[in-house]
């Protein structure tokens, strides 16, 4: 009996040690590095309204953000977080926390992403998130922070465009706008749904299905990257994407709101995307972002989905 | 809670959604417990009387298939094959959802039949040659009667695997009944009321189709044996 005590003592002990060890490795670093830098050149403190309580308290976001995404939410070679909306959240961190190393990121698909919002494993997530009536409903959306616009990925000897969709098996992702645009549109069309924009590229690529109808900024990073896909001219469902909020936290809404706009009226939206797309690329993109003035607006009230060519 | 907020309206409204995925799911589980049942006799057979060659063919077929997760099957064929050196397979998603359980339920099906197969008392064989039948005119009026009756029970759960099965084919996205449910679930995000309506149907219609090969079942079984 004595020994277990003992044996428990000495456990709770080294349990105490890493404990205090692992909690003073990365504090002590934060202060050598903030210190320093802090001082000299500190821009204007953007006016902000105060964080939510939560946030503030805990001293750093989790934020939810895709993993399987390039150029918005990716693992880069040395397995960090990276891509538009990654950087968007740092840019949350660094001006709630002063640093961008301030979140934590939990990797969402676009299945997941919701659901995970909703149980508060996060407090917000920037995942490529389109406004959509039906999502509306379930969460509160920020202003937009992107506007993408739906695109063809098909073989490079393929005749498939959007006029020609009929007979013809269609794949995107799972819970996407495209899947329901489909299906509204389309009633001859195939549609295959899988859970990631890789899965759908190797459909196309395997035969499986003729086309992939997704995001172009995804699409086209695809396009580029593989010889054997190219994408078509139709451009389709134009719709703003937004930074997903739990619904009635006002405070969260408030906040992320006038963090964006600040950023637009300091068109730093355009530096992040500079930061993600091929240098060649990003003139086809500078419509894409919001910039002092251009302004996106979510089609409320209005069933995109049903909207059909 | 669960009670409280769930909402039959959204059930009823989807009913043509289940539908849809449910006809998917009844015609690959119809070509899949037909083509199962083909390739359990013809292998089962073979096995059975050791036919050289096919048999030992047979062998590998069922170990391959007995020993890897159906899910690795579906993603070889919808994901490996295409990429065949040499001869690349492509195949359209309705294709590989059948062939997936086809040749899934063909291996379990042909250790089903080949035990029915064996159970069949030798001297029946024998009486069967002695009248003046060949060896196949024995295996189809003495050995498959007698037989496919005794494997009658194990093939039923084959059977009911088969249409379960069926439910993997949202890996590749296959429109079937619960890539359907899963697709509505991202879209609406009533997760109760969707996996509800999911498992009760499948539920239904395994039980029915249990239900109509019991009755099948007692109607073909062997006289003794009743």
């Amino acid at each position: 009996m004595r020994r277990i005590g003992v044996a428990a003592a000495l456990l709770l002990l080294a349990a105490a040690v890493f404990t205090a060890l692992g909690a003073a490795a990365p504090g002590g670093k934060v202060v050598r590095t903030a210190a320093p830098l802090a001082k000299p050149k500190k821009p204007a403190k953007p006016k902000l309204p105060p964080l939510p309580s939560a946030v503030k308290s805990r001293k750093h976001w989790e934020i939810g953000v895709k993993c399987d995404f390039p150029p918005f939410g990716f693992i880069d070679v040395r397995g960090n977080n990276d891509g538009y909306d990654v950087q968007v959240a740092q840019r949350f961190a660094q001006l709630a926390f002063g640093s961008k190393k301030k979140v934590n990121f939990t990797c969402v698909t676009t299945p997941s992403r919701i659901p995970t919002l909703m149980s508060s494993r996060v407090d917000i997530i920037v995942s490529t998130l389109t406004w959509t009536q039906a999502r509306a409903d379930q969460i509160d959306f920020s202003i937009p922070y992107y506007s993408a616009t739906g695109r063809l990925l098909v073989p490079n000897n393929s005749s498939v465009t959007v006029p020609t969709l009929s007979g013809k098996t269609v794949v995107t992702t799972r819970g996407a706008l495209y899947a329901a645009w489909t299906r509204n549109c389309f009633k001859n069309t195939k549609l295959l749904e899988v859970d990631s924009p890789a899965l759908a590229v190797s459909a196309v690529k395997d035969g499986r299905a003729d086309t992939f109808m997704f995001d172009d900024a995804f699409l086209l990073g695809v396009a580029t990257q593989d010889r054997d896909v190219r994408l078509t001219n139709d451009k389709f469902l134009n719709v703003p994407w937004g930074i997903g909020i739990r619904k009635g936290e006002t405070a969260m809404s408030r906040w992320v709101n006038a963090a964006l706009r600040y950023m637009k009226k300091r068109d730093e939206f355009v530096k992040i995307l500079r930061a993600n797309a091929p240098a060649r690329l990003v003139s086809s993109f500078l419509d894409n972002v919001p910039r002092p003035k251009n302004t996106f607006a979510y089609p409320v009230g209005k069933d995109v989905t049903a909207i059909c060519p | 809670m669960l009670a409280a907020n769930f909402d039959w309206q959204f059930i009823w409204d989807h009913l043509p959604d289940f539908w849809e995925g449910l006809k998917q799911t009844l015609k690959v589980a119809a070509i899949g417990i037909a083509g199962s049942l083909a390739i359990g006799i013809v292998l089962g057979a073979a096995r059975a009387h050791r036919v050289p060659v096919v048999s030992w063919l047979a062998a590998t077929y069922v170990e391959v298939i007995r020993n890897t997760p159906i899910l690795v099957q579906i993603f070889f064929i919808a994901g490996a094959l295409p990429h065949f050196p040499g001869h690349p397979i492509r195949l359209e998603p309705f294709t590989i959802a059948w062939l997936a359980v086809v040749v899934w339920g063909g291996a379990y099906n042909t250790e089903n039949f080949r035990a029915g197969f064996e159970a069949v008392p030798y001297r029946y064989r024998e009486a069967g040659l002695a009248l003046g039948f060949g060896r196949l005119g024995t295996f189809f009026n003495v050995t498959l009667p007698i037989g496919a009756r005794i494997a009658l029970p194990s093939t039923i759960n084959t059977n009911a695997s088969v249409l379960k099965n069926t439910s993997l084919l949202t890996a590749i996205g296959f429109a079937e009944l619960t890539n359907t449910a899963y697709s509505l679930e991202s879209e609406s995000f009533k997760a109760a009321e969707v996996y509800f309506a999911l498992g009760v149907t499948y539920l239904i219609v395994v039980w029915t189709l249990s239900g109509l090969t019991r009755v099948v079942e007692r109607r073909l079984a062997l006289p003794e044996a009743r």
